[in-house]
């Protein structure tokens, strides 16, 4: 490999030349002329069809939306195609919407629906679709989601797997609007959440069970120790000493951490600071699912997401289960929800009782909140209760 | 206390500390020059950092700083 | 034949939903491909041509064995920043010598997400040529993602983006994180505000917030144009920016009736099944100050009892339009559970007009900051903060008159802690004086 320079960078003097603090470009380079022309003067929107919506302005203008999913995880070859598109269709331009689908605008209803069947005609060898079109309406659309095993230290799961297993499974409500309301699935793949997953219709969560691993031959040499104890947020680490055996038999006392094991929330955050400090683990890690958050104002204010099923193996590179429940979920709430009612607004008119008897899920002690202040109040206060 | 001597202090104590720890937070530098606004400490903080002298650590979520070069994350990290 | 045997990842090739593994095994074979005519060009690829086999391979590496291979990096970075950059490194460099580095680089993304093909070919050559090829469009923040770069090519990247493309980095670290917003005005009837507009120029405001952390912890802005919030600010914002209006929603009479006729798709044709729509059972008795009613024919609402909730306006959106006085709510303190419990973000101002030069937001934005970072403990978000000093001190900190809209409901104790000068007289009593009408 032959280093390129880009001529723009000294190492012996770095701030020469060096342009900073600019920003991102100004959007309104990039907006198409019928969003520019119309911006602010929208009067009213339209799903025509599953994928595909229509905005009127006050000046007659009509722009017509074509949604399609992606991975979130694209190659710049994929990026290319997609520039392609938008060069035959769009005049160049083409936008990415705050869950990971791709929207492309043209004039008319005609060019939509060619624009529909082109994207849904694009497939990749393995067989998936490259664009496939949907996600409008009281429907099923992307995934959000984090990095997974594909780029994070801290995982506890795949997220791009998961997410691909979940969207396979519930591919057809992507592509229609037969739910009573939208449903939003979120997946964050450890409880940092990274991609702040809760307040989601569904979400999908990695959690490890077990706590760090220490490796005291070396963490004295790779790490410092005040900082692995500074990390821990619930103050389960203090730097201690002890005697161990190193590979090559020799016995010595060295300097390490000790770990309040109990306290350990499993976060991960001593592992970020120190590499001798690793928590993943193939039966310990797995999946939370959570359910009945919302975000949008809309009829009722927005709420978090509550634990529905406190584990699901990491059984790769499909995990069965998860697409069981996911299944299970989405059914019974298509079925029992009335119009217009959220997830989390059905479980809460039936009752979380009647909840789980409906989606057939079993209730363990590990869904009784015991974290904190807050745990309190979603024990129960009152006589009115479901048998 | 004027800019050269807060730089100074700094420096002392990120060279006193070098042994056990070397990687602080903001704030341990607001409390190391209690009578300035953390605006002003930010801005010498920063100058030390355009001059090479110290360096930024990032968690991913949390930034700290210490002196460039030092401390344990550069063997583990061989940069 | 393919560098390392994947047959775990393979499956996830099939199955309608678009795979990310066939996305990694594209940009591989394009870059086995396309490697002679770049060498040609005199542009070598910057880092190993096989990088995307060997992402590949560990990544079939943690299906087989159930945990992730990456190591965090916390030095990496461009000169001078402290955000923007993240630092992975493989921990199976031997086996997969194409992975041992691969940070990350955030690019800060066009407000809006709109972008015109030719900007986006450039972001593609700039990082096929010095990058791995794979992105992500866009992390959960916004930004784009670049996944996967060589240590010496961070600052070959950034002084591309920055001299030729005039592109920034984004946030990451102790630092405000890169502003998003909704797509707003530009394509949405119901925004209240230029949502695309004020996370520019608040983005250009603090870039030196944004790019030299120096705060406690992260800190977000988001900006949703309107109640429905589609960029989850009140969830996950420490600042969250909500548009709304404060006079009427106007009616448009005739499409109310047309809608009632059956004329017109209710709900903007978001049911597939949209027959029989029924105005009061759909409508009016669901809405949650139960602010409506029909009379002869004609829907009125009684708007000095809306909560905007946007209910009816979603349902009948050719009918209902959004108010005229418009402006935006600010929420604080948002944030996901990660450590005290997750927090929604608590009303601080009710309405605010969202007009450039938008100086009165900025005086707000930065007394929080002054007191955040002044109080604000290590790791400590400012909803955290909030909970632990109160959110009196917040309306305190911003001038901000305390009012019933910023509380649900009043406290459930008596224990208000009086400050002495509230107290007619002050705490300083005479022990004499008492007994003359209390002796011993």
């Amino acid at each position: 490999m032959t280093f390129v320079p880009s001529g723009y960078y000294n190492p012996d003097k770095p701030m020469e030349g060096r342009i900073t603090d600019i920003g991102p470009r100004h959007y309104s380079e990039f907006l198409p002329p019928v969003i520019k022309k119309n911006k602010g003067k929208w009067l009213w929107h339209e799903i025509i069809e599953p994928g595909i919506l229509m905005h009127k302005a006050e000046s007659g203008d009509e722009v017509y939306t074509v949604r399609c999913g992606s991975p979130r995880l694209l190659s710049v070859e994929t990026i290319r195609e997609i520039c392609d598109i938008a060069d035959e269709y769009c005049g160049g331009y083409v936008r990415f919407t705050t869950r990971n689908n791709i929207e492309f605008m043209v004039d008319s209803l005609d060019k939509a629906k060619k624009l529909k069947e082109d994207l849904n005609s694009r497939k990749h060898p393995g067989g998936s679709y490259k664009f496939p079109v949907g996600g409008t309406g009281a429907g099923i659309t992307n995934i959000v989601h984090t990095q997974g095993w594909v780029h994070c230290h801290t995982p506890a799961t795949d997220a791009s797997g998961t997410v691909k297993v979940v969207m396979d499974e519930l591919f057809e409500d992507f592509q229609r609007m037969r739910l009573p309301a939208q449903l939003r699935i979120s997946m964050a793949c450890c409880l940092n959440m990274c991609g702040a997953v809760h307040c989601s219709d569904i979400a999908i969560l990695g959690y490890h069970r077990k706590p760090p691993i220490i490796d005291h031959e070396w963490l004295d040499n790779l790490c410092e120790i005040p900082l692995a104890v500074a990390a821990c947020p619930t103050g389960a680490i203090r730097p201690t000493k002890t005697k161990i055996t190193t590979e090559s038999g020799e016995e010595k006392e060295v300097k390490t951490v000790a770990i309040k094991q109990e306290r350990c929330m499993f976060c991960g955050n001593c592992y970020t600071m120190c590499p001798c400090l690793p928590l993943a683990d193939k039966e310990g890690d797995g999946l939370v699912i959570m359910a009945g958050g919302k975000l949008s104002n809309c009829i009722t204010p927005p709420k978090f997401s509550k634990v529905i099923v406190a584990f699901i193996p990491n059984n790769t590179p499909r995990w069965p289960e998860l697409a069981q429940v996911m299944r299970k979920l989405v059914d019974t709430y298509a079925k029992h929800a009335r119009k217009y009612e959220r997830f989390g607004d059905w479980a809460e008119r039936i009752g979380w009782e009647r909840f789980f008897e409906l989606c057939e899920l079993e209730f363990t002690h590990h869904l009784i909140d015991d974290f904190r202040d807050p745990a309190y109040y979603t024990w129960r206060h009152t006589s009115q209760f479901k048998f | 206390m004027d800019r050269a001597e807060a730089k100074q202090k700094i420096i002392e104590f990120l060279e006193s500390k070098k042994g056990s720890k070397t990687k602080f937070y903001f704030n341990d530098f607001t409390k190391l020059l209690p009578d300035m606004k953390s605006r002003e400490v930010k801005k010498i903080l920063t100058e030390l950092i355009n001059e090479g002298v110290l360096e930024f650590w990032s968690s991913g979520s949390t930034t700290m700083y210490g002196l460039a070069g030092a401390g344990k994350q550069h063997v583990e990290e061989g940069e | 034949m393919p560098k390392h045997e994947t047959p775990l990842l393979d499956q996830l090739e099939s199955g309608p939903w678009p795979s990310f593994v066939s996305e990694i095994k594209r940009q591989s074979e394009f870059r086995h491909k396309n490697a002679e005519a770049m060498e040609k060009e005199g542009k070598p690829y910057q880092i190993p041509v096989d990088v995307c086999d060997d992402l590949l391979g560990v990544l079939e590496m943690s299906y087989e064995d159930g945990t992730t291979h990456w190591k965090h990096g916390g030095i990496v970075g461009v000169f001078g920043y402290g955000g923007g950059v993240i630092g992975r490194y493989c921990d199976q460099p031997e086996k997969f010598p194409g992975v041992a580095h691969f940070h990350t680089m955030r690019v800060n993304q066009p407000a809006g997400k709109y972008y015109t093909s030719e900007y986006l070919r450039k972001l593609c050559d700039l990082w096929d040529f010095r990058g791995s090829g794979i992105t992500n469009m866009h992390g959960a923040t916004g930004d784009i993602v670049f996944l996967g770069t060589r240590t010496e090519q961070l600052e070959e990247i950034f002084g591309v983006l920055t001299h030729e493309l005039n592109q920034d980095l984004g946030g990451s670290g102790s630092n405000l994180r890169t502003p998003a917003c909704c797509l707003g005005e530009s394509r949405c009837e119901w925004a209240c505000y230029d949502t695309q507009e004020l996370c520019y120029q608040l983005t250009m405001e603090y870039q030196d917030e944004l790019h030299r952390p120096a705060f406690p912890y992260k800190f977000k802005f988001k900006f949703d144009g309107c109640p429905m919030g589609c960029v989850a600010s009140i969830a996950r914002a420490d600042m969250s920016f909500i548009g709304t209006w404060r006079d009427d929603i106007k009616i448009d009479q005739e499409a109310v009736a047309a809608y009632i006729g059956g004329e017109l798709k209710p709900n903007a044709g978001a049911h597939e099944d949209c027959e029989g729509f029924d105005i009061q059972k759909e409508v009016i008795d669901l809405c949650p100050s139960q602010c409506m009613r029909l009379e002869d024919g004609k829907l009125v609402i009684d708007n000095k009892e809306c909560v905007r909730c946007m209910h009816c306006i979603r349902v009948m959106p050719r009918a209902l339009r959004i108010g005229d006085d418009r402006g935006l709510s600010i929420f604080c303190g948002a944030k996901a559970p990660i450590l005290d419990g997750a927090q929604m973000g608590s009303l601080l101002i009710p309405f605010i007009k969202a007009e450039p030069p938008y100086d009165e937001i900025k005086e707000i934005i930065e007394n929080i900051w002054d007191w955040w970072m002044e109080e604000g403990k290590n790791r400590e978000r400012l909803g955290e903060l909030m909970k632990r000093q109160g959110l009196q001190k917040l309306l305190e900190v911003t001038g901000v008159k305390p009012i019933p809209q910023h509380i649900q409901e009043p406290r459930h104790n008596p224990y208000i802690f009086w400050k002495e000068e509230e107290v007619p007289g002050g705490w300083q009593r005479d022990i004499n004086e008492y007994r003359k009408l209390h002796p011993r």
